[in-house]
């Protein structure tokens, strides 16, 4: 069976080191308590995190309102802290971030059918001022909502003269603003009640989560949404095949920010599988140790958008890194599954 | 290991023996494809105790079958995205042919005959273009392949024939995926799910998609009554807590019926429906939850849940004259009539999703 450490051993990329000590997660103390494990994971690394979206998001409408330009610099890094935010609580689907379609209108992606171009230019064509005002704007396609539509505002040389100028203005604006309503609407709901629905999985009326161990299942779940969605689409999709290897599909690859995703969607993993991990110093080891492996291995990649993926002599750089996020998913899969008591059946993990 | 080239010819090798018919077959009552307590994949015959009475290697992770309507022979498929099937005679489960999608396409794990059985028409995606196909292969010319035409939606996973018609009837899920991304779902927002009436040439006759705050309900398991009624399971893709009612019947020509459950029973679903099979006298359909380790039996005239039971990992579902039976990941075969649920078998051997009836 392949595994992280055959991967590592055959230092298959310029990486001098990696951390082996584990000294976050030994110094926790053992415990197989889930209602601790529960509150631990949402007041350690749900509840700050989606502070820090909404708190980036409400910056972000508040530097569009007075940078609007798509190439001025401060905008360009509010939207680039928001974005950052956004990747960093992009496996916590469950609960809030997908009430009213929430988690989609800040995130439409992949795009694999081009909607958000094709949408945007509509709309920018039409230039229909009154769809902007923000009760129309948020019910206008989620392919034009968001951080990934925004890229095309602020990135793509065919937005940046597409249209009026007056219009891609407030168009910009209005796109932050629905980023500022919507991160706050999920970080207001976990605030107000859906923590303590977590946090009190398995009590009495709480309706969502009737034992400790669907609140468990919940968290461990992200944690393998987190890895699919990074290991099958951040990579996978621009590594295509060999004989075709796609570098068109990188995640934001007009601004650059591919690989930087990858590394601040393995710091986040990290954290939630140390949370996880709990108890289980060699487990917690592992996968500090591959994430941490894939954070700078994928620095050293001096490749921000992937492109090397068409180059025969640089791909398997990145296939490595696939190849170390699929181990840790069969970690997390079996191992963690085990350790934490929620082992999905045969059939149950299927999806078919 | 076995080189999958290797493993083929082996397979091949096999021969080919002279076409019996279901007559003459005698204790092979399912097939279900499984995983063995090696690891290997295989498809099985199951004979009425439960047992295996034959089993078939497959290169990679099988998932349904197709029974012909009248020659002992049935095709198991590929788990989507794989690229093969295999012809065997059930009565000794030699394997006849073996199918190949053709370039830029794979199997969903799904397919049908015509009522002849002459042709057999399986769910497949061209995944470039993000569309469902229907693949038409010749039985008669050794199931070589002779065409295909539009599914009508995007991801169509199971496919039956209407039964004394040529009319197919299609569950497009209307998740796009893609090869290069493994099993990831592309398109989850913009999803659009329908159950496609096509003939057999490939117009489609009849749409039926259900209300635009459902389209996240990817309608993936059908099974047809003897009259043409369609019943559909399907998975929702959004939040667990906010999934929607997760099983209707539908005729073609009429609106969609939808069940109505408790809450209690709603819930028991986790979201998720994995196999539909009607009982034999069609007046109730049996729905089974891996997640939710439970199977319900839907009572069709009053579209309620009738009785339910729980069942870890549960998956298949087969009808047989005294109510249904049932398969688990686990390896349990066990018989569910009435309120009682009996085992009757258990091996080291993981079940896979659907038990298809002989």
């Amino acid at each position: 069976m392949k595994r992280l450490f055959v991967v590592l051993v055959l230092g298959l990329l310029p990486v001098s080191a990696y951390a082996t000590d584990d000294v976050a997660n030994d110094a926790t103390p053992p415990t197989t308590d889930h209602a601790a494990l529960i509150q631990a994971v949402t007041n350690k690394h749900i509840l700050p995190r989606y502070e820090a979206l909404a708190e980036t998001g409400a910056t972000l409408a508040e530097t569009a309102t007075q940078h609007c330009s798509g190439t001025g610099p401060a905008l360009r890094a509010a939207w680039g802290k928001a974005f950052d935010a956004w990747i960093g609580v992009s496996h916590l689907r469950f609960g809030p971030s997908e009430t009213d379609n929430r988690a989609f209108s800040l995130a439409f992606w992949p795009d694999s059918r081009g909607k958000t171009p094709k949408a945007l230019r509509g709309l920018i064509l039409k230039g229909d001022d009154t769809l902007l005002m923000p009760a129309a704007f948020a019910v206008q396609s989620i392919a034009v909502q968001g951080y990934y539509a925004m890229e095309y505002l602020l990135y793509d040389p065919e937005f940046a003269t597409l249209g009026a100028e007056g219009f891609r203005c407030d168009l910009v604006k209005a796109m932050a603003g629905n980023i500022a309503l919507v991160t706050a609407a999920i970080r207001d709901d976990w605030v107000n009640g859906y923590a303590q629905t977590l946090i009190t999985a398995g009590a009495e009326g709480n309706a969502r989560y009737q034992t400790q161990a669907e609140g468990v299942q919940e968290l461990f779940k992200a944690l393998g949404t987190g890895l699919q969605v990074t290991s099958d689409m951040r990579l996978q999709r621009p590594l295509g095949t060999l004989d075709r290897p796609r570098p068109d599909r990188a995640e934001a690859r007009l601004s650059g920010r591919s690989v930087r995703h990858v590394i601040l969607s393995v710091e986040a993993l990290d954290e939630l599988a140390g949370l996880l991990s709990t108890g289980a110093p060699s487990l917690a080891g592992q996968f500090h140790d591959g994430f941490g492996y894939v954070r700078e291995a994928a620095l050293a990649l001096d490749d921000p958008t992937f492109a090397t993926v068409s180059d025969p002599g640089k791909r398997l750089n990145i296939e490595t890194l696939q190849a170390v996020l699929e181990d840790l998913r069969e970690i997390a899969a079996i191992e963690l599954g085990a350790h934490l008591g929620v082992v999905a059946g045969f059939n149950a993990l299927d999806g078919d | 290991m076995v080189s999958r080239r290797g493993f083929i010819a082996g397979a091949l090798a096999a021969g080919t023996v002279p076409t019996m018919t279901w007559a003459g077959l005698g204790d092979v009552l399912f097939l279900s494809a499984a995983q063995d307590s090696g690891g290997a994949y295989r498809l099985f015959g199951l004979g009425a105790a439960g047992d295996p009475a034959f089993s078939v290697p497959l290169p990679a992770r099988g998932h349904a079958a197709a029974a012909h309507p009248t020659a002992a022979e049935a095709v198991g498929f590929a788990r989507r995205p794989g690229n093969f099937a295999f012809v065997l005679d059930c009565t000794s489960g030699a394997v006849l042919h073996r199918l190949e999608t053709p370039e830029g396409r794979h199997f969903y794990g799904h397919g049908a005959f015509s009522i002849d059985g002459n042709m057999l028409f399986t769910t497949e995606n061209d995944y470039e273009a993000g569309q469902g196909v229907i693949g038409v292969w010749d039985r008669g010319a050794g199931y070589r392949r002779v065409g295909e035409f539009a599914s009508g939606g995007v991801g169509p996973h199971q496919v039956c024939r209407v039964p004394g018609r040529e009319t197919l009837v299609v569950a497009n899920g209307g998740i796009e995926t893609h090869p290069d991304s493994g099993r990831a779902k592309l398109n989850i927002p913009m999803m659009q799910p329908n159950l496609a009436y096509l003939s057999p040439g490939g117009e489609v006759l009849e749409r039926m998609s259900l209300p635009g705050g459902m389209h996240m309900n990817s309608i993936r398991h059908i099974a047809v009554r003897g009259d043409g009624l369609v019943a559909f399971g399907m998975q929702w893709q959004g939040d667990r807590l906010q999934a929607p009612v997760l099983f209707g019947v539908h005729r073609q020509g009429a609106a969609p019926r939808l069940l109505d459950p408790t809450d209690e029973d709603h819930r028991a679903l986790h979201g998720y429906v994995g196999s539909v099979t009607f009982s034999k006298d069609g007046r109730e359909v049996a729905i089974s939850s891996p997640r939710g380790g439970v199977v319900q039996v839907i009572d069709v005239a009053a579209m309620g849940v009738d009785r339910s039971v729980a069942m870890p990992d549960v998956c298949g579902i087969g009808a047989s004259d005294a109510g249904f039976v049932l398969t688990s990941g686990d390896g349990h075969v066990a018989r569910y009539e009435g309120d009682a649920l009996r085992s009757v078998a258990q091996h080291d051997i993981r079940w896979d999703n659907h038990m298809v009836g002989l």
